[in-house]
């Protein structure tokens, strides 16, 4: 008896789940937008305040946000690209600015085109603007600030005899002369990083410089990257920056101390400001500059996202109007998003705001927000092309193997020349 | 991983590894930030039922081809052996396609069908058979049971602990599968745990004590379902016939 219960019960589960099994359509209201973005802190925070100030003319509109992972969003996209179902896509999603050109150029038909939705990209920086734009035509709005910025412990360099002024506007080889006397006097590393090779991008970024030059790619005979590949090396070799392979020991040597600084996009202030212990020993300035190399400045770009429209979306006014009245115009949002989230906009009104102008106590009183926004507003574009996943990871290997294995930097970049054309004709 | 669960963020990144007091304060982080009770009914509920039809359905494969033997079920089981070495992300996008076609993408039965059938299952009960006497097959015969009755009363009570292996593995990989429910269904409401656990990872800023509490949640219940089953598994894997 007891076991004829058990299977009646365990075969009722089975059937009544199949019976639940009918397809979950999603709610499809003239007014309802679906979105796809990942951090609940961060951009679905941002978005849900974006839904709020919508409603406010809009009483009956309504965000359908879903989270996913990113790496997800790519193998969504690709999946409902292969198969020619685009049915599964939402209205919106956020992308990173790095999978713009590749994802653009290999999937089209993913991608809703913007040039001539209303929207004002003049109010946004050049250089964020330029991931997201192909082939002159708008694919994205910019949404978080990833301007790159050097971030320094004020307190071990004034033991050092140094001010943070002292690292402000100044070239490599100056740098390079500070962070020896850092090393020497309080035996500190000047620059933590994660390893790859996102530093020596920011480098040829900042100086106006690019892997793709015409279309074509430039890897080799390229001063610029040569030079800022040595300026990496030599940077490690003597004893100015540690290279941490794992991204968690990256975080841990910036929370404990172990370098003076770290040269990222400036949302890896989030995870300095986790040790709460060194409020105001911390300062951002801008990074080095490459020298000798004409038009180059001390800003460039790491990270940051950008809306899509999917060819999905059947509302595409909506999502025009959507996105032109919040991400491309509200400065309250802005203002809001910056203190509850800590995102930096990268729409470039919002800096003007009385919230920018606000001085940090974790940064010394410093108006932190206001500079780190006039330096994105400075970050020449940087055509990165649509095989910068590629050129991303054939400079790693150039990288390691200078460093690791002392190898000659001209030689190297022939290699990964010669590795990016192959991954292009392949 | 324990002691990270009871540990602030901060003093898991700089390597502390004695057991704090932060546990409540996560737990209140994780299910603010995630809905936990959500993704562990959704887990729950899809590895259930996903073992529940794999091991009817593969046991029934196994035992037909080891039973009713013959030279077209041997091809036959060599091809579905061959499909073994190809991997999921080969066969995700021609999948993909198959459920779209049918109108089954976003749904659960899409997320359930490919998953009760697979391979491995299949052989393994197809190999634990042979150590299954056949006289109680036939003796039962003469007794006049039907083929359907063998197998539900004779043949099931006989492979407790093949059962006891195949319920294990199916309900691991059931309950960490994370593709293709990422990539066949669409909406928040079928969120599962692997899933909860990928999400707690992909914010610009991770809270360490969070993740590891999820981690330590979503690792709970395969490994309390691996513990029970452990003497079953061992035996089930080598083909014992209690």
């Amino acid at each position: 008896m007891r076991r004829k219960l058990v299977s009646a019960i365990l075969a009722a589960t089975v059937v009544g789940s199949m019976i639940a099994a009918v397809p979950v359509a999603a709610e499809s209201n003239d007014e309802t937008l679906t979105v796809w973005c990942w951090d609940p802190n961060f951009n679905i925070y941002a978005m849900k305040q974006a839904e709020a100030a919508y409603q406010k003319d809009h009483p009956d509109f309504k965000l359908d946000i879903q989270e996913n992972v990113y790496s997800d969003i790519e193998t969504k996209l690709i999946t409902a690209a292969t198969s020619g179902d685009y049915s599964t896509l939402p209205d919106i999603f956020l992308m990173q600015d790095y999978s713009y050109h590749k994802d653009v150029t290999s999937f089209p038909d993913v991608f809703t085109d913007l040039t001539d939705s209303g929207i004002d990209f003049s109010s946004f920086s050049a250089g964020k603007l330029a991931d997201s734009t192909v082939d002159g035509k708008n694919y994205g709005v910019p949404f978080d600030n990833g301007a790159t910025i050097m971030a320094i412990r004020s307190d071990i360099v004034e033991e050092a005899g140094l001010t943070t002024d002292d690292f402000k506007d100044i070239t490599w080889s100056q740098f390079m002369e500070l962070a020896k006397t850092v090393k020497e006097k309080t035996g500190t590393p000047m620059l933590t990083t994660s390893g790859g090779s996102e530093l020596v991008l920011e480098m040829l970024q900042s100086a106006g410089a690019s892997p793709i030059v015409d279309g074509e790619v430039k890897i080799a005979d390229n001063e610029v990257l040569a030079q800022a590949v040595e300026v990496y090396a030599t940077l490690v070799k003597e004893g100015y920056m540690t290279e941490y392979t794992d991204w968690d020991q990256y975080i841990a040597s910036m929370n404990n101390g172990d370098a003076a600084g770290v040269i990222n996009g400036c949302w890896i202030m989030s995870s300095i400001q986790a040790a709460e212990d060194q409020s105001g020993n911390w300062t951002i300035v801008n990074m080095p500059a490459l020298d000798d190399v004409e038009g180059a400045t001390n800003y460039a770009n790491c990270g940051g996202a950008s809306w899509a429209v999917s060819s999905n979306c059947e509302n595409t006014d909506l999502a025009f109007d959507f996105l032109k009245s919040t991400f491309a115009a509200d400065v309250d949002l802005y203002d809001d998003l910056l203190v509850n989230a800590g995102a930096i906009a990268s729409y470039l009104p919002a800096a003007e705001s009385s919230v920018y102008q606000e001085a940090s106590d974790f940064y010394g009183g410093q108006k932190v927000y206001a500079d780190i926004v006039d330096f994105a507003s400075q970050v020449p574009a940087f055509d990165c092309g649509a095989y910068y996943s590629d050129i991303r990871s054939a400079l790693t290997d150039v990288v390691t193997n200078v460093v690791q294995n002392d190898a000659d930097i001209t030689s190297e970049l022939q290699n990964a020349q010669d590795t990016v054309e192959f991954n292009i004709e392949g | 991983m324990i002691s990270g669960a009871t540990n602030k963020s901060i003093d898991i990144v700089r390597g502390r590894l004695i057991p704090g007091s932060y546990l409540m304060e996560n737990f209140k982080s994780l299910t603010a930030n995630q809905n936990l009770g959500l993704a562990m009914f959704n887990s729950f509920r899809n590895a259930i039922v996903i073992t529940i039809l794999t091991l009817l359905i593969c046991s029934i494969a196994g035992y037909g081809f080891e039973i009713y033997h013959d030279k077209g079920k041997d091809l036959l089981m060599s091809i579905l052996l061959l499909a073994m070495m190809l991997p999921f992300v080969a066969l995700m996008i021609p999948l993909f396609t198959m459920f779209s076609k049918i109108g089954l993408v976003n749904s659960w039965m899409a997320l359930v069908l490919p998953s009760i059938s697979t391979p491995f299952m299949i052989m393994l009960f197809r190999q634990a058979s042979r150590s299954f006497p056949v006289d109680i097959i036939e003796a039962s015969r003469l007794e006049g049971m039907s083929e359907i009755a063998i197998f539900f009363r004779m043949y099931i009570p006989v492979m407790k602990s093949t059962y006891g292996a195949a319920m294990t593995v199916t309900f691991m990989n059931a309950w960490n599968n994370y593709l293709w429910p990422k990539v066949i269904l669409q909406n928040n409401e079928s969120i599962t745990m692997p899933m909860l656990v990928a999400n707690l990872k992909s914010g610009y800023s991770v809270d360490y004590g969070m993740l590891m509490l999820g981690v330590l949640i979503c690792t709970l219940p395969t490994a309390v379902i691996f513990f029970c089953l452990q003497k079953s598994f061992s035996n089930g894997l080598t083909g014992a016939v209690k």
